[in-house]
């Protein structure tokens, strides 16, 4: 899971919630609403490396 | 009836801040006795559940909202009111899903028909948005402290509203059916005259609209569509609104022979905005799943604000005082259930 750095607070307490504290997952600079196309793979291509470590940790 | 005892009831109120229980302000603590007396204005079950949210797993029961509805500061009377407004809110879309949790931190509209209005003391007039009125306040809140203390959506965690807005949890008003041109909104939405109802959708915010300067019906129908179709509430192909109309304009309209519905027809038509004007902002892009972007790239043309003219994406009501042409577009969250819930007491 990739959320933005704006929800960390909610990931977390939804992870705690549904009884998985201390979940892991990654996260992105906020906003990405407004990025272009580009942006967007840009953001997937510096977490691509992060994404598969996290799959396969 | 013992001696009151202020450092008791003091004592009662901090330890409901320690709880978590609070919005921000004093609550009523909710001994059993007077859960008890909620609960006697009701043949339904304590622990019929009458809402719940999947994703975080927790239900409401009607003793659930009664604790809240007493801590709120309501009357043991008014919890009929208040179970209505919560099943209103039940048939909005958007509350099953992540309504209560949106960064737009919607605040419920309240809408109240019928003869509950007087015997409760609903204002219906003068104010009507504003306080001074326990059960227009206490209403509302309840339905905020049933979504903090039985949902479990508190600021900051679960509720994730980027600003809010002034009147979350206090919007709540008596229809002026009694200066009215039209027939009450609980009876266009479905329910049979002389009952009382409720009424309920979620709003963005309220924006007003000072119009004292014309007597011409589509002068004032233009001051209002102006702010209907403002760009910065518009986010999907269409949006929905709602006017609150005060009996003054209600009455201009009727009088140059506008009903409910040819009001809405009338704006329907004419509110939204050039493809320029949305250009200028970024929103003239229409996506695939319905999200405006910045395009660019389409021809010149007309994009009408309203899907149409039906009553779940214009909402109209009429209240306040009829001392002048003040009246209330309010911002709809998504669109309304056109229902409205009757206020069911209990059987004698």
């Amino acid at each position: 899971m990739i959320c933005s750095d704006a929800f960390v607070a909610t990931a977390d307490a939804m992870a705690a919630l549904r009884g998985a504290p201390g979940y892991r997952y990654l996260t992105t600079p906020h906003p990405v609403a407004i990025l272009t196309p580009d942006q967007v793979r840009e953001r997937a291509a510096g977490l691509a490396g992060a994404v598969a470590e996290l799959l396969t940790a | 009836m013992t001696a009151l005892d202020p450092d008791v009831a003091q004592a009662a109120i901090e330890h409901c801040y320690d709880q978590g229980w609070s919005d921000g302000l004093p609550l009523v603590p909710a001994s059993r006795p007077l859960v008890d007396r909620f609960l006697a204005t009701t043949d339904r079950r304590p622990e019929e559940v009458i809402g719940r949210l999947a994703q975080v797993g927790r239900e409401v029961t009607v003793e659930l909202a009664a604790i809240n509805a007493a801590m709120a500061g309501c009357r043991p009377e008014y919890f009929p009111v208040v179970l209505a407004a919560w099943d209103a809110l039940v048939r909005e879309r958007a509350t099953g899903g992540g309504g209560w949790q949106s960064t737009s931190g919607p605040a419920p509209l309240i809408i109240v028909n019928g003869p509950v209005r007087d015997e409760l003391g609903f204002n219906k007039a003068g104010g009507v948005f504003g306080p001074g009125f326990r059960a227009n306040a206490t209403v509302p809140r309840a339905l905020g402290l049933i979504v903090r203390n039985a949902l479990g959506i508190h600021p900051h965690v679960f509720e994730q509203a980027t600003q809010g807005l002034p009147g979350r949890w206090s919007i709540c008003v008596a229809e002026n059916e009694e200066e009215s041109p039209w027939e009450p909104l609980s009876v266009e939405a479905g329910v049979p005259a002389g009952t009382s109802a409720v009424s309920a959708t979620l709003l963005r915010t309220s924006e007003f609209v000072d119009n004292r300067h014309t007597s011409d019906a589509e002068q004032l129908l233009a001051d209002f569509a102006d702010t209907i179709s403002r760009t910065g509430a518009w986010i999907f192909r269409h949006a929905s609104a709602g006017v609150v109309f005060c009996p003054e304009h209600a009455q201009l309209l009727a009088g140059a022979g506008f009903d409910r519905a040819t009001v809405r027809a009338w704006l329907a038509e004419r509110c939204g905005r050039t493809v320029g004007d949305l250009a200028d902002v970024g929103k003239d892009g229409m996506g695939d799943n319905g999200v405006r972007h910045a395009s660019g790239s389409r021809p010149d043309g007309f994009d009408v604000l309203l899907a149409d003219g039906e009553p779940g994406h214009l909402l109209i009501a009429v209240a306040g005082a009829r001392n002048a042409g003040i009246s209330m577009v309010v911002r709809l969250f998504s669109d309304w259930s056109a229902t409205a819930v009757p206020v069911e007491t209990k059987e004698p």
